[in-house]
Formats: C-alpha cells, sequence, structure tokens
C-alpha cells in the first residue's frame, strides 16, 4: 500500500537532472510553483505544460513514473477541481439544478486549477525523484545560511530535516509489517464504514508511535555517545558545488519564466 | 490444512520501477496436521512465501492451494478474510503488533475481530498466555512494561489465542536466551502433537529442524531448491555447506565417527546418537 508510492522516493540515475546542484533544484522548484501562475491562457499553458515535459524527459526516468506518482493525488486534486467547478459563480451558466450551478468561468477555472496542480506536483516530482533526501537537506541548509545572523538555528533545522527525511522509509516499512501484522490478527484495512476505517488505524499508529520514539531516543544516545555536537564549525562529508550546468539551468528556468509572461500579450 | 504451491511467483511492487523479485517459480506441498521447517539463507524469501499462506499478499503468478482454498494472482483479498480466521501468522519480531492497554486485551484482540465474543475471546486469551507461560499476574500490565522475551510471548499468545488449524512460525526464537528459545521451541512441537496442528517454522537453528521437522523445504534465491524429510535434507553435507547451512551437531558427531570407523544409523538428534553409541558400547539406552 505505501510501497506503491513514487511521491518522496528517490530513484538512483546519472541523467543531467540528477547531476544538477540539489540548491538549483530545490530554487527552481520553489519558483516554478509561482511562476506558473502566469500562464492564464492556453498558450501560457502549453508553455508551461511544455516547458515540465521537457525537465521530465531531461530526468531520463519516463513520464510513466511520473503519472504513476500523481496517482494517489487524484482524489485530491478532483475534490478541488470540483470545488472550483462548483464555486465559481461568474459568466454564463451553463447548468442549474437546484442550488448547484455550473458557469463558464467555473469550467475553465477548474480546468486551470487542475493543470495547475498537476504541473506543480510534476515538478515537484522532479526534485525528490533525481535528489537524495540528504542533500535536499543539505541544499536547504545552505540556502538558509543567511538566516543564521538573526539567531535562527539552521543547523539544527537542517538536521531534524534530513533524519526525518532518512527516517521516512524505514517508517512506510514499518507501517507496512505491522499493517500485516494486524491483518493476520483479522483487523480489516480499508474496508467498512468510516468509523470502522478509522477504528482500524489504532492497533497500526500506537505500534509506530511507540517504534518512532524509542528510536529517536536510540538515535540521541547514539549520536551523543560519539560526541556529536550540533551547529558551528562541523564540515560536511558531501560539499555542494556550483557548476557550468546550475547556470545553464538556472538561465533556461528564466528563460521559460520570461516566455511565459510573453504569453499575455498573445 | 495441506499446502500447495504450484509455480507461485511473487514481485514485490509489480508495475512499478522499484519492482523486486521475491519469489519465482516455487512448487512445494506441506502435509497437513504435520510440522514442516522452511530454512534458507537469508533474503531467500522465506518470509515472503508464508505471507501467502495467510493470504496477506496475493502471488503474482502461479497457484496456491491451502486446504480448500484456491489463491490466483486474481483473486480478490476480500475472498481470503475467511480464510485467515484459521490461520495464525507469528511474524519475525512479533513484539513491534502490541498495542493494547493491557496484556490481557491484547491477547483478547485477534479472536474479537474474527467474531468471539468478549467472554469467550477472554477465556482464550487466559488459556493462551498461560499456555506461553505468562502468569496471572501480568494479565492487567501494560504490554509496554514487559521485557522483551515477556512482550514476544504475549505476542504469540495473541495469535495462539485464534486457535488457529494453521499455525506459522517466522522465526520465533530470534533474539530470545537460549532456555527461552528451547522453551518455545518445545511448546510449539507440543501444540503441534496435541492439536493436530498443520505448523509451519522458519528457522535458521538446524538442531531444531533435526529434533522437530516432519518435513523440509529448502529456499534459495526466491525459490524452492530441495524439499523432504529431514534425513534426506541433512544427508548432503557438501550440499548443505554449499547453501550455507548448518548441519545439525548429531550428525556432524556421527559422521566424524564415521571416518574412525565406527558406524551408526543416520541420526539426527542428540538423544538418538547417545541411546546408538550406548548400545554399541554395551550400556543401557540412557534415560530421557
Ligand atoms: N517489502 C518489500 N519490498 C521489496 N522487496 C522486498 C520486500 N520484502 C522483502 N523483499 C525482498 O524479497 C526477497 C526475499 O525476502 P524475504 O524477507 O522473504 O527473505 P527471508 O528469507 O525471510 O530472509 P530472512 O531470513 O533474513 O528473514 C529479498 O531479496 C528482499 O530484499
Ligand atoms: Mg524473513
Amino acid at each position: 500500500m505505501f510501497t506503491n508510492m513514487i511521491i518522496g522516493r528517490y530513484m538512483p540515475g546519472n541523467s543531467w537532472i540528477h547531476r544538477l546542484d540539489a540548491r538549483t533544484k530545490l530554487i527552481l522548484s520553489v519558483a516554478f510553483i509561482f511562476v506558473v501562475f502566469f500562464a492564464n491562457n492556453v498558450a501560457g499553458y502549453v508553455v508551461a505544460i511544455a516547458f515540465t515535459l521537457l525537465s521530465i524527459l531531461l530526468t531520463g526516468l519516463g513520464v510513466g513514473v511520473f503519472i504513476r506518482g500523481v496517482r494517489p493525488l487524484m482524489f485530491l486534486m478532483f475534490i478541488t477541481t470540483l470545488l472550483q467547478l462548483f464555486f465559481v459563480q461568474t459568466g454564463d451558466v451553463l447548468w442549474h439544478w437546484a442550488f448547484l450551478t455550473i458557469t463558464t468561468d467555473g469550467v475553465t477555472n477548474s480546468i486551470a486549477v487542475f493543470v495547475r496542480f498537476m504541473l506543480i506536483i510534476m515538478f515537484s516530482t522532479i526534485l525528490t525523484l533525481t535528489t537524495q533526501p540528504l542533500a535536499v537537506a543539505d541544499a536547504m541548509e545552505s540556502l538558509l545560511q543567511p538566516l543564521k545572523k538573526v539567531g535562527f538555528p539552521v543547523a539544527e533545522l537542517a538536521l531534524m530535516l534530513s533524519i526525518a527525511l532518512r527516517f521516512v522509509p524505514t517508517l512506510m516499512d514499518e507501517a507496512e509489517s505491522i499493517m500485516n501484522a494486524q491483518r493476520a490478527r483479522g483487523v480489516e484495512f480499508n474496508e467498512g464504514n468510516i468509523i470502522s476505517r478509522i477504528k482500524a488505524f489504532v492497533p497500526l499508529l500506537i505500534p509506530l508511535f511507540i517504534n518512532a520514539i524509542k528510536r529517536a531516543i536510540e538515535l540521541g544516545d547514539a549520536m551523543e555517545a560519539r560526541g556529536y555536537r550540533g551547529g558551528d564549525n562541523r564540515t560536511k562529508y558531501r560539499v555542494l558545488t556550483w557548476q557550468k550546468q546550475d547556470t545553464i539551468a538556472v538561465i533556461g528556468f528564466i528563460v521559460f519564466t520570461v516566455l511565459l509572461i510573453a504569453t499575455k500579450w498573445l | 490444512m495441506a499446502i500447495n504451491f504450484n509455480q507461485v511467483g511473487f514481485t514485490y511492487q509489480l508495475n512499478t520501477p522499484f519492482a523486486t523479485q521475491g519469489l519465482h517459480d516455487v512448487n512445494f506441498t506441506m502435509p497437513e496436521g504435520k510440522f514442516t521447517a522452511v530454512i534458507g539463507h537469508t533474503g531467500s524469501g522465506k518470509s515472503t512465501m508464508v505471507q501467502h499462506l495467510d493470504g496477506l499478499v496475493i502471488p503474482t503468478a502461479g497457484e496456491i492451494t491451502i486446504a480448500e482454498q484456491r489463491i490466483v494472482p486474481t483473486t480478490k483479498p476480500k475472498e481470503l478474510n475467511k480464510m485467515r480466521a484459521h490461520v495464525g501468522l507469528v511474524f519475525q519480531f512479533p513484539e513491534a503488533q502490541l498495542f493494547e492497554q493491557t496484556v490481557l486485551k491484547d491477547v483478547m484482540f485477534g479472536p474479537k475481530n474474527f467474531g468471539k465474543t468478549a467472554t469467550e475471546a477472554e477465556a482464550a486469551a487466559k488459556r493462551a498466555l498461560r499456555t506461553v507461560g505468562m502468569a496471572e499476574k501480568y494479565d492487567e500490565r501494560s504490554p509496554f512494561e514487559l521485557s522483551g522475551g515477556q512482550m514476544r510471548r504475549v505476542a504469540i499468545a495473541g495469535v495462539l489465542a485464534m486457535e488457529p488449524d494453521l499455525l506459522i512460525l517466522d522465526e520465533p526464537t530470534a533474539g530470545l536466551d537460549p532456555a527461552g528459545q528451547e522453551e518455545l521451541m518445545t511448546l510449539f512441537a507440543r501444540l503441534q502433537k496435541e492439536r493436530h496442528l498443520t505448523v509451519v517454522l522458519i528457522t535458521h537453528q538446524m538442531e531444531y529442524v533435526a529434533q522437530y521437522a516432519d518435513h523440509v523445504v529448502v529456499f534459495e534465491g526466491g525459490t524452492v531448491v530441495k524439499e523432504g524429510t529431514p534425513a534426506k535434507i541433512f544427508d548432503d553435507v557438501a550440499w548443505l555447506q554449499e547453501k550455507q547451512l548448518d548441519v545439525p551437531i548429531a550428525k556432524q558427531f556421527a559422521d566424524k565417527l564415521a571416518t574412525k570407523g565406527v558406524t551408526l544409523d543416520t541420526v539426527l538428534d542428540i538423544d538418538a546418537l547417545a541411546d546408538q553409541l550406548a548400545e554399541q558400547l554395551g550400556g543401557s539406552a540412557h534415560v530421557h
């Protein structure tokens, strides 16, 4: 069940995108979330889709992986789209029944929201699929350095983040095996009404939390026993380096942004 | 419950980029009401196989028959809920499944899920707890206040309380002290005899296989490479060593004696070996 999730997984590879600096990918993924809002007509969406597709192709992982990746979020996207469809009341009325009204603006808005949602998820998936989680944490630490001056605990935050990321797959595996153990004792997950479904998760969540807390305590002890002290003057095993291709990627992204803004006047 | 695997294959995360083969072309038969041991190197697919026995995973190829239930790749997990009531599966490190406030409640969880009333479940739970050697004074304790070995016993009781016909044990004694291991193994062997259970035991300890098993299935690289009585499996010492499996002590000792010219019938457990030696030396059979 959990193991079929693509989101948040790293897939090893040696593509052009894989080799980009984690900071580049992180900045561009965040920037993309904002930039995609410049698209507000067909031409704009075509440019945005084309850019996303190009980036996906450059990962060398195949489009199929990404499509399967968004599948678990389909439900969420569907709900959001429906909300748009029924809540936007401007434009010509296309269909009306009791208190439900669908308008032309509602339709265009919901299509826009759907596409945007898809693109943002796909683009973030590029980051997580091609970048080791620890590299993402390092990138975040490096980008947050300026905040250190105002007393923000950047190193501690980065440590927390990298430990959390490190344990996501472990917890997933553990959840899966506890689930199996409880199924063997007659729990039926994903069956029955909503209340019995929620109740079914209690025997999963309690052991999962208890094990997670136990593990956290053990990890803390182990780190302390080996003399870990957070913060200043720690050197890094993996050093992030900015290369020519990072500059190329950033320039490519700027060109895309300019193009996208330009579609306004089409 | 008799078990038959016919060309069974299983791939983890089929149709994803993370697909890994767990089992391929697995064929074997486990006799009903007998003690079957499953052995094999780490990562050879033993745990993957036993999850099929409880319908927790559906094979991606081939066909499994467990008593009257037939399982093929198109079988829906829901169809197997009924079968699961007759199967008890003790996972590797089963203490991870404890979650209730008290030991007794936790052991009652399984029977209740399979439709027993609270009174029936409580009675079954108490019986199971006493069977695994947990005294009454622990019944109202939190399972999280127990020692590791006690937690293991409670978890095993949680499965025994379901009173299964097919009992599957995935390395149930791993990480326990030697006395505790011995005690649990004797318990499983006794339950098997008394209740005529079909027992499937995964273990790395060949002594237990030699001592208790009626039938042995050997896994390697996701498939079954040999199947038969312990005598047959342990006969070929070179083959066992090639598969990185231990040879039972009694067999090793008998083989060493054979090189010195003392010939004995095939023996796998220490008591039988001692009896034969005593006889050859002209003494009386020793008292067990
Ligand atoms: N959840 C999973 N997802 C993907 N692959 C898995 C999963 N569980 C097991 N495998 C793989 O399937 C193969 C068989 O594993 P399995 O756990 O059945 O071995 P095992 O014989 O029980 O080993 P051990 O003696 O160490 O318990 C291994 O190669 C393992 O990496
Ligand atoms: Mg195993």
